[in-house]
């Protein structure tokens, strides 16, 4: 029996091999292909098989296409001179065209014509035949997604038509594909045990999801390939949690930078200043609808400019943040030094009345701002798929890191200001205009969340509410991390940002944040000055 | 005999409150149950409803208070507080609807029966009995407060960290109650209530025997709070809000006494949000929102942080405010409330009868210093501190 | 042990802040009933060393024994305050919203649980010994005062008012003339002198006029350890103090 199907199929690829040596599917002459066309129409359903099979082994591009018609019943012969055509229903007619060329005819009265009947059987043979012509299509996207639907099909017939591909296929992507789909299809068959190992083999050094479906139905069969089987879905579950543990860092990573930016401007005006600013949340949902507003100037001025619209809003989202922060300062806050709670309070009331004038100013409702089409899509990564947006967040939290660094350390103004933290009797005797040095710590402390809402507009609803979901995150990044130290909210918000991603599978989204919360709570109780703290008598005062 | 001990432990404002409190726990349900709809004085029972809101929110001023005011901790999670305790008389509320809800099945409330739950969680029982509904009113939100205090005021966490850490606490059980299989009606809460105590929860007697123990609670926390500050404790406290290491230097566990009071006035934000939601009918994990326990410290900010009657006032001036201004000019409220965190932080940090405590005890002040006969007192800022560099 | 049969015994102290040694290796003893004044430059570690023995810093390393027996490193603030060890600060910190008579009531010795102190009701004796300290304070005039409204020699007289009601074995006094004037400075002198007849007293002072009328040993310290010990007279010459500490 199976001696029967294997000689068969052994026949099936010997009268391939000939008509792939005679022709890489190239065009066979109308008078030719016509007779084989004809007969589709035959008597009984064996006729149109054989000329089915007939048709195929021409290799001609256009088989397919009238194949397709055949399965989906658009075949239609005229009663009158059994001429075979292309027909739609129109009206009382039919609008016919050839069924070769595809030259308009005469429309056919629905009376004068007959449809060309096909039952499952012939639909499926249809399918496999134009599965293999396809394989062998010029075109590579069809011959991609030939084989990827006979990854899906997993039929043994189709494994001829493979090999005849496989032989001369020149892109190796798809080729990869092929033997991927033949190997499937392998397992699918009542092949021999040591080509089905070796099929087992090659499955599994594809696509590892798709391969743990093909294996595991093979994990209980007795013998070398259950065997074989059970070997190759463990070291690809090792492999898949490798690249899950990956993938929850790398997820992480891009948590961690959304909530690094949120945290960096709180931690220049709460670690650095000493000024808890619960309006930072605000400034935040100010600067992406300041990335709103730009995108509605270009898109209505310059819509050439759209990909550079983020680049526009950068420095727009800080110099409005910024400045808002700067008012906001001289206005309230340095009436409030030395009084915490107060400030704490005061700022409150400032976020709230910016949300409620975001709120009249654009309304309720979110706004939409448009990704450029840099940041959309995405690449693979071993067995990862990333956006794009995910991983120009993570490059651009860290860069806003490192220049904030720069300015610190470097700049002027990171001198005055950290002369100012640290000692601000002194700093003002020594002729540092200690009241501008705050105003414009504060003001970059709030410029810098601006610039975090301009990437945060990417992947969040821009609403007058945005800035209240992260104030709670950022003021635990900083209190984690160890207040008046920039690398400590770094590390702080990477650890926190992948601390969620692995919680997430076990607990959930939800549970994860609330745990992450709970554990952040009793860490505090442990070390009161977070990550990074400084110690000593000058932090007691 | 009980006057004077009363006396003693309550000052004259106190003393007042309380005996206003009394009173309009007894005029106000006879005016809405026995004078005629078209007298003057005849007040309807949404306004019994509607003041009896403002005094829940009321007496939650007067437990932030209690630790703000007196202890220096500045709680952002109050709301929390007084959301458990709302949810634990929800709670019993719900099991009192019995068989008659839409689903009319006799045990499980129907949030249950919607998402298909066999039987009542294990922590749903014994809430059929108001008695261990009521314990629970105390003991949830106290048990929370006291690990939660435990914890905090054992590794010193003060001032603005433990403010924020409060805050988290709110945001973690916000996201919790917002949760289907926690068990509390998820997203919707509690809510459609029928009897409370065997007694219809819509009928006006009910709404005005609520608008009573609403208003009888209340007093007795007037009580309590002046019993604690006008007693050694209460000074221990103010001197912890003052100068918490001294008070360590002097030998007193300043973490029992912050632990104590912070129970304490846990156990009363439970108590008020107990009778906050037979009144308005319904607890949703909204309650959680961090929001809600800022805009319960702007009330005592507005009132007079450290007084006992200040909360009570603010609550009641700001909601009536929120109630009208929400009303007649939606647009308008979130900028009147901001701008009264900002004036009252600037320009009232005492709020309103601190400001006029602190005229009066100035002028008190003034009246002890005539009697003394020593030169008046050098002012602290004008005293020049020398430059210990070196001596000789 | 060494430690034995003395009030305080500080040896090997050591300890630092970021890389700072605030304290090295110090070594320090006081028998009961002495009364030791202690000075030294800026930064030298007077204060750090106030905060290892009442317990508000934790030493890296080192001993440091009251009483001959108790190791204060394992004990925190209130605990040692309770063991009998008073401590004035050098700012002057007392309780600015309560009245003079309150602060002492806060101060005086007695139990400290938040239960007894809800039902405390003040008995005859505590009365007393308050108007005692009131009067030893030369405050009695003013016990309704608030303290934030007494001048700041006042409120220093206040604060060692707090510790005698502490009743207290040692009291360490941080710069108690600062801000005072000569006159009051030299009546704080005398309170010292009476105070040190019934206990020990460590005092940080950088008045030399001020520790020359308390007429005690001195020590003076320098980056974290003793530089030189003795009467004022032989501290004042030696040439390292001169040195570092009171200038040519």
């Amino acid at each position: 029996m199976r001696l029967n199907r294997l000689l068969s199929v052994f026949i099936l690829m010997l009268g391939f091999c000939c008509h792939i040596a005679q022709s890489n599917a190239q065009t066979v002459d109308d008078a030719t292909l016509r007779p084989l066309v004809q007969a589709l129409a035959g008597d009984n359903f064996e006729n149109t098989t054989k000329a089915i099979s007939d048709l195929v082994k021409t290799g001609d591009p256009r088989v397919s296409k009238i194949l397709d018609a055949l399965s989906a019943g658009d075949l239609y012969v005229a009663k009158a001179d059994k001429t075979v055509f292309l027909g739609k229903r129109d009206g009382s007619d039919y609008a016919a065209t050839d069924a070769l060329t595809g030259a308009k005819l005469d429309p056919v009265p629905r009376s004068a014509a007959e449809k060309i009947k096909v039952n499952n059987r012939l639909r499926r043979d249809i399918a496999a035949a134009i599965g293999g012509l396809t394989l062998m299509s010029d075109n590579i996207a069809e011959r991609r997604s030939a084989a990827e639907a006979i990854l899906k099909t997993r039929d043994p017939e189709s494994i001829p038509l493979l090999d005849q591909a496989i032989a001369v296929e020149k892109d190796a992507g798809v080729k990869a594909l092929m033997q991927q789909a033949k190997a499937a299809a392998v397992l699918n068959s009542d092949a021999a045990d040591d080509v089905k190992i070796a099929a087992i083999t090659e499955v599994s050094a594809g696509n590892s999801r798709a391969a743990l479906g093909l294996l595991t139905p093979l994990e209980n069969v007795q013998g070398p390939v259950g065997e074989a089987a059970k070997a190759a879905i463990d070291s690809i579950n090792t492999k898949l949690a490798f690249w899950n543990a990956i993938q929850n860092v790398v997820y992480g990573l891009s948590l961690g930078s959304v909530l690094l930016l949120a945290a960096i401007g709180l931690a220049i005006t709460f670690g650095v200043m000493g000024v808890i600013n619960m309006a930072h949340g605000e400034m935040v949902m100010i600067g992406a609808y300041t990335t709103f507003v730009v995108q509605q100037i270009i898109r209505t001025s310059a819509p050439g400019l759209f990909d550079y619209s983020l680049l526009i809003a950068l420095p727009a989202a800080f110099l409005v943040s910024g400045g808002i922060g700067v008012v906001i300062e001289r206005g309230i806050i340095r009436f409030l030094y030395g009084r915490p709670l107060e400030t704490l309070l005061a700022t409150w009331g400032i976020s709230l009345v910016l949300q409620q004038a975001i709120r009249s100013w654009f309304g309720a409702s979110n706004v939409q701002v448009g990704n450029p089409s840099w940041m959309a899509g995405s690449f693979d990564l071993g067995l990862l798929t990333l956006t794009w947006s995910r991983l120009w967040i993570i490059v651009f939290a860290l860069s806003v890191f490192a220049i904030l660094q720069l300015v610190l350390k470097k700049t002027m103004l990171g001198l005055r200001m950290r002369a100012v933290t640290q000692n601000r009797r002194m700093a003002s005797s020594m002729g540092i205009r200690t009241p501008w040095v705050d105003a414009l710590t504060f003001g970059l402390g709030s410029g810098i969340a601006g610039i975090a809402g301009v990437a945060l507009s990417q992947i969040d609803n821009v609403s007058p509410n945005l800035g209240q979901g992260y104030i709670i995150d950022s003021f635990m990044v900083v209190v984690f991390g160890g207040v008046g130290n920039l690398w400590g909210t770094l590390v702080g918000a990477m650890s926190l940002g992948i601390a969620n991603k692995f919680l997430e599978p076990f607990a959930g989204a939800v549970l994860g944040k609330i745990v992450v919360l709970v554990l952040i709570i009793l860490f505090i109780q442990k070390r009161p000055r977070g990550l990074f703290a400084l110690k000593g008598r000058a932090i007691e005062a | 005999m009980i006057t004077q001990w009363f006396f003693t432990h309550v000052d004259r404002r106190g003393g007042i409150a309380i005996a206003l409190l009394v009173a309009i726990a007894l005029l106000v349900p006879l005016s809405n149950l026995l004078l005629p709809q078209t007298s003057p004085l005849h007040i309807p029972t949404y306004l019994v409803s509607l003041i009896g809101k403002y005094l829940t929110y009321a007496l939650l001023a007067v437990a932030l208070d209690l630790v703000w005011g007196f202890c220096g901790i500045l709680s952002l999670g109050h709301g929390a507080f007084f959301a458990l305790g709302g949810y634990a008389m929800g709670m019993y509320l719900m099991r009192q609807i019995g068989p008659r809800g839409v689903y009319a099945d006799p045990v499980l409330p129907d949030f249950m029966v919607f998402l298909n739950w066999k039987e009542l969680p294990w922590f749903w029982h014994g809430f059929d009995n108001f008695w261990f509904a009521a314990l629970m009113v105390v003991l949830v939100p106290g048990a929370l407060a006291f690990g939660f205090g435990w914890l905090a005021f054992r590794s010193r966490v003060t001032g603005v960290y433990l403010s924020i850490i409060t805050q988290a606490l709110t945001y973690a059980l916000l996201l919790a109650f917002f949760r289907n299989d926690m068990g509390f009606g998820g997203n919707n809460g509690l809510t459609d209530f029928k009897d409370i105590l065997g007694f219809n929860i819509q009928a006006g007697t009910t709404r005005s025997m609520l608008f009573a123990a609403t208003a009888l609670f209340l007093a007795l926390a007037v009580f309590v709070s002046s019993f604690i500050i006008r007693s050694k404790l209460g000074k221990v406290l103010v001197g912890v809000r003052d100068a918490e290491s001294r008070m360590r230097f002097l030998g007193y566990r300043v973490d029992r006494y912050k632990l104590f009071v912070w129970t304490i006035s846990a156990m009363m934000a439970g108590i008020a949000g107990a009778l906050y939601v037979p009144q308005v009918g319904i607890i949703n994990p909204s309650e959680f929102e961090p929001a809600n326990s800022i805009e319960a410290v702007i009330w005592v900010a507005v009132g007079g942080r450290g007084t006992i009657i200040g909360p009570i006032i603010g609550a009641v001036l700001v909601n009536f405010g929120k109630t009208y201004f929400t009303a007649a000019f939606p647009e308008i409220w979130l900028f009147a409330l901001g701008a009264l965190f900002i004036i009252v932080t600037l320009f009232l940090p005492k709020g309103i009868l601190g400001l006029y405590g602190s005229w009066r005890t100035k002028l008190a002040d003034r009246a002890a210093r005539k009697k003394d006969s020593a030169p008046p007192p050098v002012a602290a800022e004008n005293v020049h501190l020398p430059e210990p560099q070196a001596a000789e | 042990m060494k430690a034995q049969d003395t009030l305080l015994y500080l040896d090997g102290v050591s300890v630092s802040f970021d890389g700072f040694r605030a304290i090295n290796n110090l070594s320090l003893v006081l028998q009961t009933g002495e009364m030791r004044a202690i000075i030294g430059p800026n930064g030298a570690g007077k204060t750090t060393m106030m905060d290892i023995i009442t317990g508000k810093t934790k030493p890296d390393a080192g001993d440091v024994y009251f009483n001959g027996e108790v190791d204060l490193t394992r004990h925190d603030e209130a605990e040692i305050a309770l063991l009998g060890i008073g401590r004035k600060f050098q700012k002057p910190t007392v309780f600015e919203s309560h009245t003079v008579e309150d602060n002492l009531v806060l101060a005086l010795s007695g139990p400290r649980s938040a239960f007894s102190a809800l039902f405390h009701r003040q008995s005859a004796n505590e009365a007393e010994r308050i108007e005692d300290i009131l009067y030893t304070i030369r405050l009695n005039g003013k016990r309704d005062w608030l303290a934030a409204n007494l001048s700041h020699g006042q409120k220093q007289w206040l604060e060692i008012g707090m510790l005698l009601a502490q009743d207290p074995k040692l009291l360490l006094v941080d710069e108690p003339v600062a801000g005072m004037t000569d006159a009051e400075t030299a009546e704080t002198a005398k309170l010292l002198r009476e105070i040190a007849k019934t206990r020990s007293v460590l005092v940080v002072e950088h008045d030399m006029h001020f520790v020359r009328e308390l007429d005690v040993k001195v020590t003076c310290l320098h980056e974290g350890s003793v530089l030189a010990e003795g009467s004022l007279d032989f501290v004042s010459n030696d040439q390292r103090v001169i040195e570092v500490y009171l200038g040519r």
